[in-house]
């Protein structure tokens, strides 16, 4: 019988109805030894039961959690980094290579489609392989393309490398995923902001760090095009040096690594198939696809043509054009934490109802900025729409996360992959429509995005769970439905909850009480009861 | 750049705001503190920008045409070099000049061709002189003599791809256009030469590229059978 082990490392109703599957650490010695004192004091930080820390400590760099978050924002950082590191240098690069505005703008469009695919893949290499992995397979396996733009000669070719290089942009969804396995519901909004926030700022660091690189070159004594293609070797090898950092100073899950933990049946492996299957199957899923494209699709659009827009219609110098493309980028590091952390108030006091309104709120304030930035024909004007509109889309996109992790607990991470593609995939429409043809100005293109990103936002209303409710909606009054179980539980089949797979989920569902409203959370039952899997 | 200083007050004041929890109001105090001194910040960096900006409506149609006779000669038929072949350029001054009196200074340009600026607004002429982009790249600069100059001017490095004519600038003492010639006709259909640019790579690049690729490739691979390896040694235990 499976109830031998006094305090193993899961729910203390493990072994009570005998039809849970019997794992085979229970006969693997070196994991004895870890289970002899309490299973939580080995992590530097407060963990639950999920062994996810508690509490968000910034400047730490305690393993595994703190780490974890480094090494993740670290990471997608350093992809944004390469992903446009091509923009400021667009002057320089377009006369090497004879290209027109037309190859720019499809080049542009290109840098940001490649992660529509890998964003969806690294969903469910995350799933089956482990952040870890996935961060680093994105990181080592795109530095070759980065050093590849030293062969480039034409059009064709630097859209063709632009859009291999776009492929590690997948990051992005390796490093939510390893936050939100790290950390605990109640902060994962602040945690995936800042994760996120200081990561996206790589595409602002970027319009700054390559003209001084290339003027650094130039000054060694390369020609311009020479010296930019020298310029992208930094960022390529900043790319190789973070993936080795991840794979030596890493680890997958709060208590080892994946492989470790699948092969000593502490994680059950789960069927490709299946994960795949219930994220799309979710409806909030495709919303939270098409939100997300039209708050971080905006936002790379805006990396891409930003430099440029000033640089024509204000007739800035190069330098001073970067300056202000950078300073768009920058706020990230505030704005999308910002956004993280209001949806994770929002969330104490009105629960989930509370992050979908701040969502809603902070996406269409940043769109109606993005309209005025458009109009602004006066550069100071100009500039403050588009720091505005800068902290709305940015914190949009920190509000977001706080929701995203509690659609599903089974296919987070291809939910997370989703999320991510919809970002490049309105990313890649944007540009397609308003920047890639002389059909509108710069300007109007501006205007007409923002419209078109203010509609999109309105979709949030329909998401709607029936434990905690939606913007317009109160949860459901049903006994069963009203449970954060119930809800967690409906992604396992029969079959699958009688092996006790679901367990995870259970656990997931307990931590996630948090969501509902204050008001709701005072007035609940005696924890016993729900703490019942439902199976029994 | 006048933001890192503010981003580090910013990072302090958002943990202070997160640790002791504070109510909703002075989170929205903290953040319009934030705003106010990001945009105080931006306008001060801009104030010197935008005095640089010269918004002076100086025209290009205003300025004298024909005051200067320029002729451009290849040294070779056929597409030119850039960084290797040269053009012999000379100028003097033509008998209907008018404006004579003012000139200080000869400024000549090489410019795009209307073929080289198609679908590139980057290189658009037009007429407001500082708004002009049609002749970014400076040959020489040269005191006016009554007589007439010359220069050997060899195709810089940095030379883009395309079509070109040369125009040379006759410039005042306040340092304003008053005048032009150019070695092609009005409509700019003329005496143009093809430039081709140098391609900017290099063996070494090259090589270096390659080898840097293949040990990020190797390194991974060697991480991940490692890995396998030993959990599969963990789990044969």
């Amino acid at each position: 019988m499976a109830s031998n082990e006094e305090g193993s490392i899961g729910t203390s109703m493990h072994g009570v109805t005998a039809r849970e599957q019997v794992y085979s650490f229970s006969v693997d010695a070196s994991s004895q030894t870890l289970q002899s004192d309490d299973p939580t004091a080995k992590f530097g930080l407060p963990v639950d039961s999920e062994h996810r820390a508690k509490v968000f400590k910034p400047l730490s760099f305690a393993k595994p959690h703190m780490r974890a978050f480094h090494l993740g924002w670290i990471s997608f950082f350093t992809c944004f980094i390469s992903t446009f590191a091509a923009a400021p240098l667009v002057p320089i690069i377009r006369d090497n290579l004879d290209l027109t505005k037309t190859d720019v703008g499809n080049a542009g469009v290109a840098s940001v489609s490649g992660a529509i695919f890998s964003r969806l893949a690294m969903g469910a290499v995350c799933d089956l392989l482990g952040a870890r992995y996935g961060t680093a397979f994105s990181l080592m396996l795109t530095a070759p393309t980065v050093f590849s733009m030293s062969f480039v000669t034409g059009p064709v070719g630097y859209l063709a490398v632009r859009f291999m290089i776009g492929f590690c942009l997948a990051t992005f969804v390796s490093c939510q995923y390893w936050t939100s396995v790290m950390f605990n519901g109640k902060i994962i909004g602040l945690v995936n902001g800042c994760a996120g926030g200081w990561g996206d700022m790589g595409g602002g660091v970027t319009q700054l760090l390559m003209p001084m690189v290339f003027q650094v070159i130039r000054l060694a004594g390369a020609t311009p095009f020479m010296a930019w293609r020298i310029a992208f070797f930094i960022p390529g090898f900043l790319q190789v040096v973070v993936g080795v950092l991840v794979l030596t100073l890493g680890q997958d899950l709060p208590d080892g690594n994946l492989s470790t933990l699948q092969k000593s049946g502490q994680v059950s492996k789960d069927k490709f198939s299946k994960v795949f299957w219930f994220a799309v199957k979710n409806y909030r899923t495709w919303i939270l696809f098409v939100l997300y494209g039209f708050s971080m699709g905006i936002e790379l659009t805006i990396n891409n043509v930003i430099s440029g827009y000033f640089f024509d219609r204000f007739n800035l110098k190069l330098q001073t054009a970067g300056i202000v493309a950078a300073s768009f980028g920058m706020a990230n590091f505030f704005a999308r934490p910002f956004g993280g952390y209001a949806s994770d108030l929002a969330a104490r006091l009105f629960g989930m109802r509370g992050r979908l309104w701040i969502l809603w709120i902070f996406q269409t304030v940043g769109a109606l900025f993005c309209i005025w930035l458009g109009r602004a024909s006066s550069l100071p004007i100009a500039i403050l729409a588009m720091m505005l509109f800068s902290v709305g889309t940015q914190a949009a996109c920190g509000a977001l996360f706080g929701v995203a992790p509690f659609v599903s607990r089974r296919s987070l991470g291809l939910i997370s992959g989703l999320t991510g593609a919809g970002g490049n995939f309105g990313s890649g429409l944007t540009q397609l429509l308003f920047f890639s043809t002389s059909k509108f100005s710069t300007a109007d293109g501006l205007s007409l995005m923002g419209a078109m990103a203010a509609l999109c936002t309105v979709p949030v209303a329909f998401i709607h769970f029936p434990q905690w409710g939606s913007m317009f909606l109160r949860p459901s009054s049903d006994g069963e439905r009203s449970k954060e179980e119930y809800y967690y539980s409906s992604e396992w089949t029969e079959e699958e909850k009688r092996q006790g797979l679901h367990e995870g989920s259970i656990k997931f569902a307990e931590n996630s009480r948090s969501e509902r409203s204050r008001k709701v959370a005072l007035a609940d039952f005696p924890t016993p009861e729900t703490g019942t899997p439902t199976h029994v | 750049m006048c933001t890192p200083p503010f981003i580090s007050n910013i990072k302090s004041q958002q943990t202070k705001a997160y640790s002791s929890s504070l109510s909703k109001y002075s989170d929205s105090r903290i953040s319009m503190a934030i705003h106010k001194s990001l945009f105080a910040s931006l306008l001060i960096c801009l104030l010197f920008q935008i005095s640089h900006g010269a918004t002076k409506e100086r025209l290009f149609s205003d300025l004298e045409k024909g005051a200067l006779e320029v002729t451009a000669k290849p040294s070779r038929e056929g597409v030119l070099d850039a960084g290797i072949d040269k053009l012999s350029i000379t100028w003097k001054l033509s008998s209907t000049a008018t404006k004579e009196a003012e000139f200080t200074t000869i400024k000549v340009k090489l410019c795009y061709a209307p073929v080289s600026q198609v679908d590139r607004p980057w290189r658009k002429t037009e007429n407001e002189l500082f708004k002009d982009k049609s002749c970014p790249h400076k040959i020489i600069t040269r005191a006016y003599d009554k007589s007439p100059q010359s220069f050997e001017y060899t195709l810089e490095r940095d030379i883009p791809t395309g079509t070109y004519f040369v125009r040379a600038y006759a410039v005042d003492a306040k340092d304003h256009e008053v005048a032009f010639g150019q070695s092609t006709n009005e409509a700019k259909s003329t005496n143009l030469f093809s430039v081709q640019a140098i391609s900017g790579r290099h063996k070494s690049l090259d090589i270096a590229s390659i080898c840097f690729s293949v040990f990020s490739v190797l390194a991974l691979l060697v991480f991940f059978v490692n890995e396998k390896r030993k959990a599969k040694i963990e789990q044969s235990k």
